[in-house]
């Protein structure tokens, strides 16, 4: 147990300070994300009243949630970047090591995601009440919740990065298409950027029953104290128990058709 | 023997556009599966990437004081910025900080040209870039009806130009960071890029004084849309409207060239410590 704890944490610690790298430019990223979180809550500012409700919504709770959503953005749309050592050819050496390939990225994915929380998210959460906003979750329970469903959307995250990485392999596509098409899919459907609830023609009732929705919205409108929290964690778990099947299947059936690109 | 005469530059231009236009062709058309993957995923990742701002307008019957088809108009002019930005400077000359971070920018020093021609034309790429362009073109043939006033066709094209150069420049002009920090600002441009391309389509009226100064000079996301498009749709009346976005883009421009030509120097100097023998980065 000793030796697997150690195996995760130094690939978190190594991709960690490997994105460090030689210069502290990284943290430029952080100042544009909240400079991105700063203009969407002028948005909702502008767009939603003062005083009460928009689709069951309160400007207070809307604006949580965009700050929420920020802070715990690399967890709601995490990624391995599994597909892209295919392309370029450094899953060869993946194989070489004494690790699970799966194992060997989700260890290397928690690097940044720490190094995010520490470098941003904390410093938001702490900055909110400065931009207007309470940081803090609806009541207790929801507070309590949170974390539980943050991990499930978690696990369903990493079931869809490994079913995307079969299929890449199935296909033989630079990942770049698919990263793209998937980012931007997942931007709309997840409501990580856009409550669900705030879409038009009753469309947020149809998305929350995708795994998209499962990733971000359902732990986000937990933390806020939106809607039944259980049914959400429901659907969750539905989620999670039906994609890493499918997920390990399409990887195991694809796995040897694999071509390493690039060297 | 009488020397061959010069090619003109502009011709020399088409020539080299028309170059990279059947190279990129090429590549897109390779095989079916190839063509469909590209194809599909583009179209699918410009909608997906305005749907957003499509849903409130419509869930709000538009944005503050922009009306519907106003705001249909400023995304469809934000999503022709990033497709002409894709289209005349894609293979990593908007993220030239890829290029100079690997030290490919030797690729194109020794090419028997100057540097201004080959970064002009080497990102043509008509073939993989229409499909960016067409849901904004559809957006705006939308809009354009639905406006109470007439959008002068001259004044749209200069300040859709001079949206493009803001991009270009501003993205030179963080990229040259790559000439000192190779490493670590390698993949600077792909950060300013997707943050210009995630703000380009708010309109930014609710904004506060230092915020939308920010916007307008740290960070220049107002002239991809929300300034031209105000300018265009006679929301700013003021005499300089439609020539601030160019005035924008000359002040860019300049300081990338300033930012370009002080890393160009640099790099005269050390050189990429990234370029290996074998041609592959460090």
């Amino acid at each position: 147990m000793g030796l697997f704890f150690r195996r995760v944490t130094r690939s978190a610690v190594m991709k960690a300070t490997a994105l460090m790298g030689d210069s502290p430019l990284f943290l430029v990223n952080y100042l544009m994300r909240l400079l991105r979180v700063v203009v969407l809550l002028t948005l909702w500012r502008s767009l939603l009243p003062t005083h009460g409700t928009t689709s069951g919504l309160t400007l207070g709770q809307v604006l949580t949630y965009t700050v929420v959503g920020a802070a715990a953005a690399e967890l709601l749309a995490c990624r391995t970047w599994l597909e892209d050592s295919f392309w370029s050819g450094a899953i060869a050496m993946r194989y070489l090591r004494p690790m699970g390939i799966f194992l060997q990225f989700s260890a290397e994915m928690m690097g940044p995601i720490v190094l995010g929380i520490a470098c941003f998210s904390v410093p938001l959460l702490a900055l909110s009440p400065l931009l207007g906003v309470n940081p803090l979750p609806a009541n207790l329970g929801a507070g309590a919740l949170f974390p539980v469903s943050l991990a499930l959307a978690v696990t369903i995250c990493l079931a869809i990065e490994y079913l995307f990485s079969g299929f890449a392999v199935a296909i033989q596509m630079h990942p770049y298409a698919i990263n793209s098409m998937r980012a931007a899919v997942w931007a709309v459907l997840s409501g990580a950027f856009l409550p669900l609830d705030l879409l038009p023609w009753g469309l947020g009732r149809v998305f929350e029953w995708l795994p998209f929705a499962a990733t971000a919205s359902s732990p986000l409108k937990i933390y806020i104290g939106s809607g039944a929290p259980l049914p959400m964690m429901a659907v969750q778990v539905g989620w999670a128990v039906l994609l890493w099947p499918i997920a390990i299947w399409v990887w195991n059936a694809n796995r040897e058709r694999m071509v390493a690109y690039g060297g | 023997m009488e020397a061959e005469k010069p090619t003109p530059v502009p011709l020399r231009l088409f020539r080299l556009w028309g170059v990279y236009a059947r190279m990129d062709l090429l590549l897109l058309t390779r095989d079916l599966k190839s063509f469909l993957v590209w194809s599909l995923s583009d179209a699918i990742t410009n909608v997906a990437a305005v749907t957003g701002m499509l849903f409130l307008a419509a869930r709000f019957r538009g944005i503050g004081s922009w009306s519907q088809p106003q705001i249909v108009f400023m995304l469809g002019y934000a999503a022709l910025v990033e497709g002409l930005g894709s289209l005349f400077f894609n293979y990593n000359v908007l993220h030239i900080s890829r290029r100079i971070g690997r030290g490919q920018l030797d690729h194109v020093l020794i090419q028997p040209q100057p540097l201004w021609m080959t970064l002009l034309t080497e990102g043509f790429s008509p073939a993989f870039s229409l499909p960016m362009a067409a849901p904004g073109i559809g957006m705006l043939l939308w809009a354009l009806p639905r406006l109470t006033m007439g959008v002068s066709f001259p004044a749209f094209v200069l300040n859709l130009i001079s949206s493009t150069a803001v991009l270009l420049g501003f993205q030179f002009l963080w990229g040259s960071l790559a000439f000192s920090a190779p490493r670590a600002a390698e993949e600077i441009n792909s950060s300013t890029l997707d943050l210009m391309n995630q703000l380009k389509q708010y309109p930014l009226n609710g904004t506060g004084g230092l915020l939308r100064f920010g916007l307008l000079t740290l960070l220049p996301v107002g002239f991809l849309a929300w300034v031209p498009c105000q300018a265009l749709l006679g929301m700013d009346r003021s005499a300089l409207g439609i020539y601030k976005t160019p005035l924008a883009a000359l002040v860019f421009g300049l300081l990338a060239a300033a930012a370009f030509g002080k890393g160009m120097r640099y790099y005269a100097r050390i050189g990429s410590q990234r370029y290996t023998d074998f041609g592959h980065r460090s």
